[in-house]
């Protein structure tokens, strides 16, 4: 079985890797968002409201940067068969979806007071729903097949196939004429104020870390989940079998 | 290792196929998912009388006036280039309503040319900027002249 | 004319809504890696 190709490494590493990085992310986030809501002063337009800035920016950037990492763990999946990229990918999914609905509330919330509406359907906020379309597809189809037993190819495939929303999404200010705005971060350039900059780079990386470490906690989960049903599986195996020939097929290798 | 190197060069076949797939669906689809006319686009290509359109650009200074009703206001919108859309709307406007920024006006193109706005979004730019270092602008000379004329009675 | 929407109501809703959904994930995922790895010592144990 594939799964239990080698899980102990990883195990080993994820056991000091994930508390390290949920602590470090929970305090950094922390910061940056008190920093965001009680030390920043207002924006020349939006006044108080350019505050959402930390908490809707860094939940865009983990919702599509969830679905580029999803495909591309599952092209590794695809390529090289590795069974720890299968769990990488289910691990990432509801995260990644949760991050993509927060990034949808919030920029709902900031734009009644900005714009004078809730919900527009240009071209931005379009292309981020049907990421949060594609996430819950994905959801639905790798579930499926964990549950019946198919492979993961399936859902693998239709990852890499919703990437291509993802340069949709970000080129979609550009080309078309939209209500959200044009890019503030381009190759090296800001037009964000240095007062608004830093701790949004804050909040970034500590949003970050946190998503990292919900990654390793989620994967951690599952390998559990499949180590206890292949013990569960070989036991009932031994007890239809209890003759010298055990028949069954070795589960577990490692 | 050759299996796998197959597999590699399909899945990168197939990569490039979706990507090539999903640029020529966004490149055809450019222009229908345009959320409003510009200024230019409104003269270049007008959309008939009373056809429920968008239209979007600058609020340009010096333009806002309120009506004699005092609930309706005229301006005009600019684009990219000299040509200009005035517009008319009666209602509540938005708070980042200001002249010299952006908006987008929901509504349709009257018979004397005037824009008929029946709904007014506000549209914020990609620059963050605090209100110390940018001076007295917008909302804020507003109200600073409200104050001063206040003072002044 | 202006709306004189109170901006703060914004950003806290905001906020709320944000961190809700993020402690609910973290909570969520933590259970179930416990529970998952406790279930797996039991079974190794028996």
């Amino acid at each position: 079985m594939h799964i239990y190709a080698n899980p102990k490494r990883f195990l080993s590493l994820a056991r000091w890797l994930m508390p390290l990085m949920l602590w470090s992310g929970l305090a950094m986030s922390a910061g940056a968002i008190a920093w965001g809501l009680f030390a920043v002063p207002q924006d020349r337009l939006m006044g108080e409201t350019v505050r959402i800035l930390f908490i809707h920016v860094p939940a865009a950037w983990l919702g599509m940067g969830g679905w580029g990492a999803l495909a591309i763990a599952s092209a590794a999946l695809l390529i090289w068969k590795h069974p720890l990229a299968a769990i990488a990918a289910r691990a990432i999914a509801v995260p990644g979806m949760v991050f993509c609905a927060i990034c949808l509330a919030t920029g709902s919330i900031w734009g009644r007071p900005t714009w004078g509406t809730w919900w527009v359907w240009d071209g931005r906020l379009t292309s981020m729903l049907v990421l949060l379309f594609l996430y819950a597809g994905y959801i639905a189809l790798s579930q499926a097949t964990a549950r019946e037993g198919g492979s993961q190819k399936i859902a693998a495939i239709f990852a890499l196939v919703g990437a291509i929303n993802i340069p949709i999404i970000n080129r979609s200010v550009v080309w078309w004429n939209s209500l959200h705005q044009p890019p503030s971060i381009t190759a090296g350039q800001s037009s964000i104020d240095p007062v608004f900059l830093w701790p949004l780079l804050a909040a970034v990386i500590g949003f970050s870390l946190v998503f990292g470490a919900l990654v390793l906690m989620r994967m951690r989960a599952l390998i559990a989940e499949a180590q206890v049903e292949a013990r569960l599986r070989r036991r009932a195996l031994d007890d239809d079998t209890p003759a010298p020939t055990r028949a069954g097929p070795a589960m577990e290798t490692a | 290792m050759k299996a796998k190197h197959q597999r590699l060069a399909l899945v990168v076949l197939a990569l490039v196929a979706i990507v090539a797939a999903g640029l020529i669906a966004a490149w055809t689809l450019r222009n229908q998912a345009n959320y409003f006319y510009l200024p230019e686009q409104m003269a270049s290509e007008p959309p008939a009388v009373g056809q429920a359109v968008r239209l979007g650009g600058m609020v340009q200074p010096g333009s806002i006036q309120t009506l004699a009703d005092g609930v309706s206001v005229r301006f005009v919108v600019t684009g990219n280039t000299a040509s200009t859309v005035p517009v008319r709307y009666s209602g509540i406007l938005p708070d980042l309503f200001v002249e010299g920024s952006g908006v987008v006006a929901e509504g349709s193109l009257g018979p004397d040319g005037v824009f008929q706005a029946s709904n007014l979004l506000a549209k914020h730019d990609e620059n963050y900027v605090p209100r110390e270092l940018e001076g007295l602008h917008g909302e804020d000379a507003a109200q600073q002249a409200r104050e001063t004329v206040a003072g002044l009675d | 004319m202006y709306e004189g929407l109170d901006q703060w109501d914004y950003v806290v809703a905001a906020y709320a809504v944000g961190l809700i959904a993020l402690g609910w994930l973290l909570a969520s995922s933590w259970r179930a890696m416990a529970r998952a790895e406790k279930r797996r010592e039991e079974l190794k144990r028996r």
